[in-house]
């Protein structure tokens, strides 16, 4: 029975990325349930068209200054958190966990809109804008997967140990809570990628002309052609395929780590 | 190196939970095990000492320094803990040299002596594990070694055998114990079991509620304790409260017993404190002390059996402790009934 549901959802999860596999290859694709014929022009429109190039550049340059600028952030944040536990801190480490679930992309996306679209603050269609927009967006997920860790580790006891052998409140983050804390800032900051990667509600709404992100570009593609549009769609995937499988893949070695 | 502690008092915010005027000093390589009930102050003694807690009125003396202003990393002083708490980052090599990087001593050195404490351990064949591929005995041993390789002033054990296997736990106390009078490290054993204590300790902290109940020599603490609480902290016993008749005479309401008042003088308030294995079973009629009953409950402990007698007017059954169980009678020598004022 439950093989049976999990092949199935297997099926609808994978039938429409296989599909899209298979148009990003077929010459022409209309009216028919599968396209005809076998090309990889499509592929190689994509790579010679600069919009694409450029959404492609962005949206890298906005994951990986996302990732860069989340670890700054997330590692202190979690834990302050951690160690604050109990007191307000707890009420806070539950807003914080609760954030991506509470509040969608498209409200941020207004809250940002009304707020840097003004002579104070024009702001809105700047490539650092958007980074922050992805940072906000993203922040949580780092911070619960690393608070995650720092409660099932007891890093606690691992200080005060440390402390009693000569370690200063420093040394003791730095030689302690942050080696024990690397798999799982990896594998956060891999999913930080995957999802900023991926995302296009907010920057839908915040990007100009300039700095629009791959999933927005890929939008106008599917006013074109159906092979280019899967071609372009394809590369997404990828992208966000790898990094997930990279994500889980150091959970993975995190779990058996210990 | 001693340690001292001059009217140390201590109370965690909004609670009347601490350590209430403490005063006593553990010599130069002197182990002190510090028991008491849950809620007693043992383990906020041991959190004050290595700085891990901050805030005592007092002083805290360690070779005569006072350790109110110096942070818990600067302190020096060796800890092992209830849950071993190794580096999961490291080897087991790595752990016991952590503290001797932070010292800036050289890879070569910290890493020999690293082994030599890991040999004097009876670890040396695990040097390149991985914490957690190692047994809970196994891991308190490497926790022990990580504690004395910063040559530590002092020593504070908490419960460090309270998480492991009945079975390993004999061994590793008799090991602690002889690898702290090596290092000649003054020890401050925090533990719940009584027996640990008692077998470990040069001498034996009693504390209640943060005071300080009695400080002896295990002997002294089992034989002569001062007052019931420490009686019945430490060991197994009975307590009868009574009245003193005359001159080496009690009356427990149940019996008059014969034992040594010494100062105290008839109509005293007493507590009649007798042991299970002083409890002979079937004496002669002739016996002082001699009271006539039947057994309760029994438990079979295979070199002996631990019996509840019931005398006829005593409100708790005596335990006792012998070979054989008692048919009619039991009594107790005199000089067995250990007499307390509270």
């Amino acid at each position: 029975m439950i093989r049976g549901i999990s092949l199935a959802y297997g099926c609808y999860l994978l039938l429409p990325m296989v599909l899209l596999l298979i148009g990003s290859m077929g010459n022409s694709w209309t009216n028919t349930v599968l396209p005809t014929g076998l090309t990889a022009r499509w592929y190689q429109e994509l790579w010679l068209d600069t919009s694409f190039r450029k959404a492609f550049v962005t949206s890298l340059t906005v994951a990986v200054s996302a990732c860069a600028i989340n670890t700054v952030l997330a590692l202190p944040l979690a834990y302050s958190l951690y160690h604050r536990s109990g007191r307000s801190g707890s009420w806070a480490a539950r807003v914080v966990s609760a954030m991506p679930v509470a509040v969608p992309t498209i409200t941020l996306g207004f809250g940002y809109l009304i707020v840097f679209n003004t002579d104070w603050l024009p702001w809105l269609g700047s490539l650092p804008l958007l980074i922050a927009a992805h940072i906000i967006y993203t922040l949580p997920y780092l911070t619960n997967t690393l608070l995650t860790d720092l409660k099932h580790l007891q890093l606690n006891a691992l200080e005060d140990a440390a402390a009693t052998l000569g370690a200063s409140p420093w040394a003791q983050f730095s030689s302690v809570v942050l080696p024990n804390l690397r798999h799982s800032l990896l594998s956060g900051l891999v999913m930080v990628a995957a999802l900023s990667v991926g995302e296009f509600g907010l920057s839908n709404l915040l990007t100009s002309f300039q700095f629009r992100t791959y999933p927005v570009v890929l939008l106008q593609a599917f006013y074109g052609a159906t092979g280019f549009a899967c071609a372009a769609t394809v590369v997404l995937l990828l992208l966000a395929a790898t990094s997930a499988l990279i994500s889980s893949g150091l959970g993975q070695k995190n779990v058996s780590h210990r | 190196m001693s340690l001292e502690f001059q009217n140390v008092s201590y109370h965690y915010p909004g609670t009347s939970q601490g350590l209430n005027d403490l005063s006593f000093s553990v010599n130069t390589g002197e182990l002190v095990a510090v028991i008491g009930p849950s809620g007693s102050g043992k383990s906020t003694l041991l959190k004050l000492v290595s700085g891990l807690t901050t805030g005592h009125s007092g002083r805290i003396k360690l070779g005569g320094q006072d350790l109110a202003n110096t942070p818990v990393h600067e302190r020096n002083i060796g800890m092992v803990f209830q849950n071993y708490a190794l580096f999961p980052h490291l080897n087991v090599l790595d752990n016991i040299a952590y503290g001797l990087k932070l010292r800036k001593v050289t890879k070569a050195l910290r890493d020999a002596k690293a082994k030599a404490l890991l040999d004097a351990v009876g670890m040396s064949a695990f040097a390149d594990r991985a914490a957690s591929q190692l047994s809970g005995g196994q891991q308190q041993r490497v926790a022990l070694a990580r504690a004395l390789a910063i040559d530590p002033k002092a020593l504070l054990l908490d419960e460090p055998l309270a998480a492991l296997d009945a079975s390993i736990r004999g061994q590793l106390r008799d090991q602690i114990r002889e690898i702290q009078k090596r290092f000649n490290a003054t020890t401050l054993l925090v533990t719940h079991d009584q027996e640990e204590a008692l077998a470990m300790a040069d001498r034996v902290a009693v504390l209640k509620d943060g005071c300080l109940l009695q400080l002896a020599t295990p002997k002294d603490i089992y034989e002569q304790p001062v007052s019931s609480a420490v009686a019945q902290f430490v060991g197994l016993s009975t307590i009868y409260k009574g009245t003193v008749l005359a001159q080496d005479l009690v009356d427990v309401g149940f019996a008059k017993l014969v034992a040594s008042t010494q100062h105290r003088v008839a109509g005293q308030t007493v507590h009649a404190l007798i042991r299970p294995e002083h409890v002979q079973i079937d004496p002669l009629e002739i016996t002082l002390n001699r009271m006539t009953g039947r057994v309760g409950a029994q438990r079979y402990l295979g070199s002996l059996s631990r019996f509840d007698f019931h005398v006829p007017g005593a409100a708790t059954p005596l335990l006792g402790e012998a070979r054989s169980l008692p048919t009619a009678a039991i009594a107790v020598a005199p000089e067995h009934i250990c007499l307390l004022d509270s």
